[in-house]
């Protein structure tokens, strides 16, 4: 699916420095950026770390792929840089903004206009349409309904077909593709993505990870994506390995 | 969107949204009802005493306004000082006495050539006049309701009646027997609950009471045009802390539902708030999303209610003729107002709870 030739123009002014087919990554500012990230989880009296003073720089247009076992802070390190969970100590730099500095109400703003999401177990409303859940995104990052907007991203997942059908009505490939529409649907600036194929089969899979490389390198959109997978993170520019909380080393996937 | 995910979300689970929709019904029907029976009976009574056509009405001085509530009965001879008085053209004693067997009803005992001068006389449907002491004269809602017909005999306050008449409804009580009669019963021989009082002419009412206000000092004296203002329920003895008492039983009821609709529904939506806040959504969004639900429902509900108010008065009054349940807008209105405010106020804690949430746990909530 040629993505470029679907998406707008303005897509590609809005990210000069991304990273692509004929785009030059330039050295810039990192566009997240983490310092000495730590947090702590209470488990009744005792301190439990599940990051522990984390160093972790993303490049705009970046694709990176994070690995580890199961309880090395993966997601913690997501949720923390995503704003959905408070640093203990330490800096989380997006976009230039300091996550660890700003209340709630801050980095709840900050995270609708700057960050999508999209999760293993897909997380869509299922009282809702893919339609509905697509647009609630836009409603709730105040812009209203953009149907020229809604059609270039529902195009460019497939999901023309399928608009109408409740999650309940789809299979998990479809349900992840509504997921990553709903997250890019207001044209985040970096994309967080966790175990997305976790739970889809290996053709859907390798659908879903098909997209993200093409938003990547068509579109130059900023991924981080947690993953299990080994296989996945041939479709990253980067991967990066974190256990018991720290990142232990950063290689280039190929 | 709003409107779309709070739409999808009620019909997601219908039985509970139906659930809630009755439960609110309940209360606003409660609240209608309630007050419906009671301004109902009352309005009916004082339309009933402002139908016998008398222009003043004398009670006693420890009466109250409502009939049934009259007090100790006067001696029947005032009614030959209130002859005496300008402007009075007839007098009529009336004795009135409860009867519980088979329903609630009040008899009038009452003296049949001076009623007949005050009121007008009876417009009889069929049967004739009381004559005999056991005569009794039936309304026509009560004959319909007790399955009355004339020449039956009918047994009330433990006596065997002759029903000589059905007549039209509209003149005080609904049953009528001979003053004497009556006042033996009660073991009140010369006595009478109320004075019923025609003037000369209507204009000369006020010149009347003025004239009877010194003559009985403290005795309770109406002019008839104005009973039906008297007639609500703060002049009936604990009738308002009765009445406040069954709405605030029914807001209870209703905020009890409503806060456990939308408790329940906030625990299953868990993970749905956590997708909304990693979306961006703040914390007064969340709260909105969830009171607005909660008030859909209550719309819903509040139709409920009206309508199951209508359906209750249509059975009752048609097992019920003589009763009077009056719905009235502003006090559906009313109605509606406390539902939704209990409502809100029932769903304010399971939305604050909501938007209090942790947006990871609520992600990873099973």
């Amino acid at each position: 699916m040629a993505i470029a030739a679907t998406i707008p123009i303005a897509q590609f002014e809005e990210q000069p420095h991304a990273v692509g087919q004929g785009l030059v990554r330039k050295s810039v500012e990192p566009i997240l950026k983490t310092e000495n990230l730590w947090k702590l989880y209470h488990a009744g009296k005792v301190e439990v770390p599940a990051l522990r003073g984390v160093n972790f720089s993303v490049q705009p247009g970046e694709s990176v792929a994070v690995m580890g076992p199961s309880g090395c802070g993966k997601s913690t390190l997501l949720y923390t840089i995503g704003g959905l969970a408070s640093a203990t100590r330490g800096t989380v730099l997006v976009d230039g903004n300091d996550l660890a500095a700003m209340s709630d109400s801050e980095r709840t703003k900050l995270r609708r206009s700057k960050i999508g999401f999209v999760f293993q177990r897909f997380n869509l409303l299922p009282t809702m349409t893919a339609k509905g859940n697509i647009a609630i995104a836009q409603y709730i990052h105040g812009d209203g309904f953009d149907p020229h907007r809604f059609d270039v991203v529902t195009k460019l997942l497939g999901l023309e077909g399928r608009l109408n059908h409740k999650p309940s009505e789809m299979s998990g490939g479809e349900q992840q593709r509504v997921a990553i529409a709903r997250a890019i649907i207001n044209e985040p600036k970096i994309l967080l993505a966790d175990e997305p194929t976790g739970n889809l089969d290996t053709k859907n899979s390798d659908v879903v990870l098909e997209m993200l490389r093409q938003l990547n390198k068509e579109l130059g959109q900023t991924i981080v994506m947690i993953t299990h997978n080994p296989e996945a993170v041939t479709y990253f520019d980067r991967v990066v390995h974190m256990r018991d909380g720290v990142i232990v080393d950063g290689i280039p996937a190929d | 969107m709003m409107g779309e995910m709070i739409f999808r979300n009620l019909l997601h689970r219908p039985i509970r949204t139906i659930i809630g929709i009755l439960a609110i019904g309940v209360e606003v029907a409660l609240v209608v009802l309630v007050v419906g029976l009671t301004s109902g009976i009352l309005t009916e009574t004082a339309k009933r005493v402002e139908g016998i056509g008398a222009d003043i009405m004398l009670q006693s001085p420890s009466a109250q306004v409502f009939l049934a509530f009259s007090g100790s009965p006067m001696p029947i001879k005032i009614a030959d000082r209130l002859r005496e008085l300008k402007y009075v053209r007839s007098v009529s004693p009336v004795f009135l006495q409860f009867s519980s067997s088979g329903g609630i009803d009040l008899v009038y005992g009452i003296d049949r050539d001076s009623f007949n001068a005050v009121s007008g006389g009876f417009v009889f449907l069929s049967g004739k006049d009381m004559e005999g002491p056991d005569d009794l004269l039936v309304d026509d809602l009560a004959a319909q309701a007790k399955h009355i017909k004339v020449g039956d005999t009918f047994n009330l306050l433990n006596h065997d009646w002759h029903v000589a008449g059905i007549v039209e409804h509209g003149k005080g009580a609904r049953l009528f027997v001979p003053l004497l009669t009556l006042q033996d019963l009660g073991g009140a021989h010369d006595k009478a609950s109320v004075f019923l009082l025609k003037c000369t002419r209507p204009e000369h009412t006020e010149d009347v009471i003025n004239q009877m206000q010194p003559l009985l000092p403290n005795y309770k004296i109406h002019a008839l045009k104005d009973y039906l203002s008297l007639m609500t329920s703060t002049n009936v003895p604990g009738l308002n802390v009765f009445v406040n008492a069954m709405i605030a039983l029914a807001v209870c009821i209703g905020l009890l539902v409503i806060f456990l609709t939308m408790y329940t529904t906030v625990v299953e939506r868990t993970r749905d708030i956590g997708v909304l806040k990693s979306l961006g959504a703040t914390s007064p969004f969340i709260v909105r999303a969830i009171l607005m639900e909660s008030v859909a429902l209550c719309f819903g509900g509040i139709a409920a209610g009206v309508g199951l108010s209508y359906a209750v008065r249509a059975g009752f009054v048609k097992a019920f003729p003589t009763l009077s349940i009056l719905i009235t807008p502003e006090w559906v209105l009313r109605a509606g107002i406390i539902a939704m405010i209990g409502a809100v106020l029932g769903a304010s804690y399971p939305a604050w709870m909501a938007s209090r949430r942790d947006a990871v746990e609520a992600l990873t909530f099973d």
